[in-house]
């Protein structure tokens, strides 16, 4: 298989697309502060304090676009729900998506894009997700039965449908985070990366640490005060451990990967914890944010999806941006040394690691990438420098609005560069072997 | 539903020939009749045997796969097994039906089959054979599909009757001491086991649930007490369940033009989870052309079967 070759750049679109600021509800380890609280609450709470924030009282959205993973089907309309319940102008239209982890970012390209091509002015990404209140379904058994029940037509028929009901029926079918492909959970998928690459339990301990000790101060000096509404007594991300240290993660037993012995690595510490949470995002166009006296913190300048065969092992489940972030950013003529601030997802330390290795390794980016030799170093300054997912959480749809709305506001408090907006990357793996990166810079309206 | 019930098509009525086994096993003890050392001259044939598309649907899904209406080349199995299984019933079929054990499968897919068209099966023995734990036998069946008369899709099963020596037959696996080959031994006890890339999680019902898509209702498959009654400690998964299964997982190329093989080891005892490791082959264009692909017990590490796919010339 040849890599496949980076889309030319495209032809300039009419305008650009900003980001005007974010919102949302501190992240809370699943059975705890948010357990009561439906996908629908959180991404209401999220929205009322986006549109508090920004004054958007009555205000009609050009869209909103969010979604969850573990998703209700009650839920179908679960976006234009919230935004109806919400402080917005009832015309606001909203719709649902869903791209596994990658829900949010895939909302804030999409939407970002219709912002450029002039067919909305103003736009609310989000994502929400709650591994406490998951669905939970009837047994396919009992399914098939209600249905067959359903559609029969006399008595006769229906008690013989209902003869076929069984006891093991009635056990309910939980959500599990299981490739359906595989039968392999996320984690034990990140365990055979993590082994393929060879990366050290100290390294993978060392970057959970980092990304406790980042978020905490990022919160001690008040770097998430206009980012965050609190919610249900949540001020801060309750999985946040700002005392943490290495010898505290090197205790942790390992928890996926077991079978592969002294390679089993992956612990509770270097590991994301099941977490509930919403986030949000306010899109523009310059114009619209001129119009409305709201900032303008970055400019979405571009998106790549990208996916890998992991089912029979040839690449990681979750190693998709280790090809997408290359093709971005060739089409975009830069290089990792031309990024300011790199933001890559911390499903796990080691999809963190593995990625980074992947990108130093000379092989992979001569046979898989199809470059002259290794595609480059991320200068480690730069890397998830507020904290990211191993200490914020991963309520996973709400992941991307956490991430660009924290970026966003770091290129806006970083201004020019070199004489150059500055500009970040932001890296999202998910299930399924896919995953969405996008490349932001400072909004600088002088430049 | 069809009126067919349980059975994939119109053909030997599956549990009729396990009924008969049974009395036939019974009458062989009975009477102590000498050993036959012949196969069957003639084969068995079935024109006009046709998919139940429900059946065939709950056969794909039980598989994991999307409901095409090309048949998965492990279904063209169950709709040719009872064909086959009639050649094993014939008065003049040498090993008894009953604790026959599974031991190879080959398969020629040469085209897609869909599920609308009339399959006609040939069944026929060969190759009777020693073996160091009795004797084997091949079981060839060809299925055509009307109105083509090419053959598309040909299987070998490989079946052992154990403990059963027929006179004038080598046995292979054995030494002139009369010991296993310590190769043999060594295969039956546990493997070194590369990197799983799938885990199966197989339920006590997996038997009963492969039985009613297949129509294969052999008692070993279907509960703990029908296979005690045969000499199993617990019920089996079928060895078909895990080689459809693993072949549908891996894929074929399109149009089906393909050919595998699995080799079965220890039986999978329910419940029971499997680990498995597919390895993809490259052709010199980097092209896909095929997979290796090996089960084993997740937690003993006994191997419960390997196999591969290839790639046909078109």
């Amino acid at each position: 298989m040849t890599p496949r070759a980076p889309q030319p750049a495209p032809a300039a679109l009419p305008r650009r697309a900003v980001v005007v600021g974010g919102n949302r509800i501190p992240f809370a380890r699943a059975g705890g502060a948010y357990a009561k609280a439906s996908n629908q609450d959180m991404l209401t709470a999220a929205l009322d304090g986006l549109v508090a924030r920004f004054g958007l009282q009555d205000e009609t959205i050009g869209e909103v676009a969010a979604g969850a993973v573990l998703k209700h089907s009650r839920d179908f309309n679960l976006t234009r729900e919230a935004v109806l319940g919400s402080a917005l102008a009832p015309t606001t239209p909203a719709y649902d998506l869903q791209q596994a982890c990658a829900t949010g970012m895939e909302a804030v390209v999409g939407l970002s894009n219709k912002i450029r091509l002039g067919q909305i002015d103003s736009a609310i990404a989000g994502g929400v997700d709650s591994a406490s209140d998951a669905p939970i379904a009837v047994s396919e058994g009992l399914r098939a039965i209600l249905l067959d029940l359903n559609r029969a037509k006399t008595v006769r028929r229906r008690a013989r449908i209902l003869a076929r009901l069984r006891p093991k029926d009635l056990s309910p079918d939980s959500p599990s985070t299981s490739e359906p492909r595989t039968g392999l959970s996320m984690g034990e998928h990140q365990a055979l990366t993590t082994k393929q690459w060879n990366i050290t339990r100290q390294a993978q301990d060392e970057l959970a640490l980092a990304s406790h000790q980042n978020l905490a101060a990022a919160y001690d000096r008040g770097f998430f005060d206009d980012l965050i509404t609190p919610y249900r007594g949540v001020a801060r991300d309750n999985n946040l451990r700002a005392d943490s240290t290495l010898a505290k993660l090197a205790s942790l037993k390992p928890v996926f990967g077991k079978n592969l012995g002294a390679a089993a690595t992956m612990t509770a510490g270097n590991s994301t914890p099941l977490t509930d949470g919403a986030s949000t995002v306010l899109l523009a166009s310059e114009e619209w944010a001129t119009a409305h006296d709201l900032p303008m913190l970055a400019t979405v300048v571009d998106g790549e999806a990208g996916a890998v065969d992991f089912v029979h092992g040839r690449d990681g489940l979750l190693m998709a941006p280790a090809f997408a972030v290359p093709r971005l950013l060739a089409r975009n003529g830069l290089t990792l040394d031309d990024l300011d601030f790199v933001e890559i997802h911390e499903a796990f330390a080691g999809t963190v690691l593995a990625t980074l290795a992947a990108w130093e390794d000379p092989d992979f980016g001569r046979d898989r990438l199809g470059l002259d030799g290794a595609f480059g170093t991320v200068d480690r300054g730069r890397l998830n420098v507020n904290g990211s997912s191993l200490a914020a959480g991963h309520p996973f749809a709400a992941t991307g609005g956490r991430l660009v709305a924290t970026l966003a506001k770091m290129l806006h408090d970083a201004g020019t560069v070199d004489g150059r907006p500055a500009r970040g990357l932001i890296s999202v793996c998910a299930a399924g072997g896919q995953g969405v990166v996008a490349l932001l810079e400072a909004s600088v309206q002088d430049a | 539903m069809s009126a067919g019930g349980g059975r994939p098509a119109a053909g030997p009525s599956l549990s009729k020939l396990y009924v008969n086994a049974v009395a036939m096993a019974a009458k062989a003890r009975l009477l102590r009749t000498a050993p036959v050392l012949t196969l069957p001259s003639r084969a068995a044939e079935v024109t006009g045997i046709r998919a139940d598309p429900a059946k065939l649907t709950e056969f794909q899904h039980l598989m994991g796969q999307p409901a095409r209406d090309v048949l998965p080349s492990g279904y063209v199995h169950a709709l040719a097994f009872p064909v086959a299984m009639s050649v094993m019933v014939d008065d003049e079929f040498p090993l008894p039906l009953l604790g026959m054990i599974h031991l190879r499968n080959e398969v020629e897919h040469l085209a897609p089959i869909q599920y609308r068209q009339p399959l006609a099966v040939r069944a026929w023995a060969r190759n009777l054979a020693g073996h160091r734990a009795g004797t084997q036998v091949e079981i060839v069946a060809e299925v055509r599909a009307a109105p083509d008369p090419a053959v598309v899709w040909r299987g070998v099963s490989t079946y052992l009757a154990r403990g059963v020596f027929l006179p004038g037959l080598d046995k292979p696996g054995l030494d002139k001491h009369g010991l296993d080959r310590p190769a043999t031994a060594s295969a039956r006890e546990g493997f070194d086991p590369p990197a799983a890339t799938a885990r199966w999680r197989l339920g006590v019902d997996t038997g009963r649930a492969y039985a009613a898509v297949s129509g294969d209702f052999n008692p070993i498959h279907l509960s703990v007490l029908s296979a005690r009654m045969l000499g199993m400690r617990r019920s089996i998964a079928h060895g078909m369940y895990a080689a459809s299964r693993v072949i549908e997982g891996i894929g074929s190329p399109k149009p089906d033009a393909f050919a595998w093989d699995i080799s079965f080891g220890a039986p999978i005892f329910l419940p029971a989870t499997v680990s498995l490791c597919v390895t993809d082959r490259s052709d010199d264009g980097g092209g896909w052309a095929g997979a290796g692909f090996v089960g084993w017990n997740a937690s003993s590490a006994r191997q419960h079967f390997s196999g591969s796919v290839r790639v046909l010339p078109a």
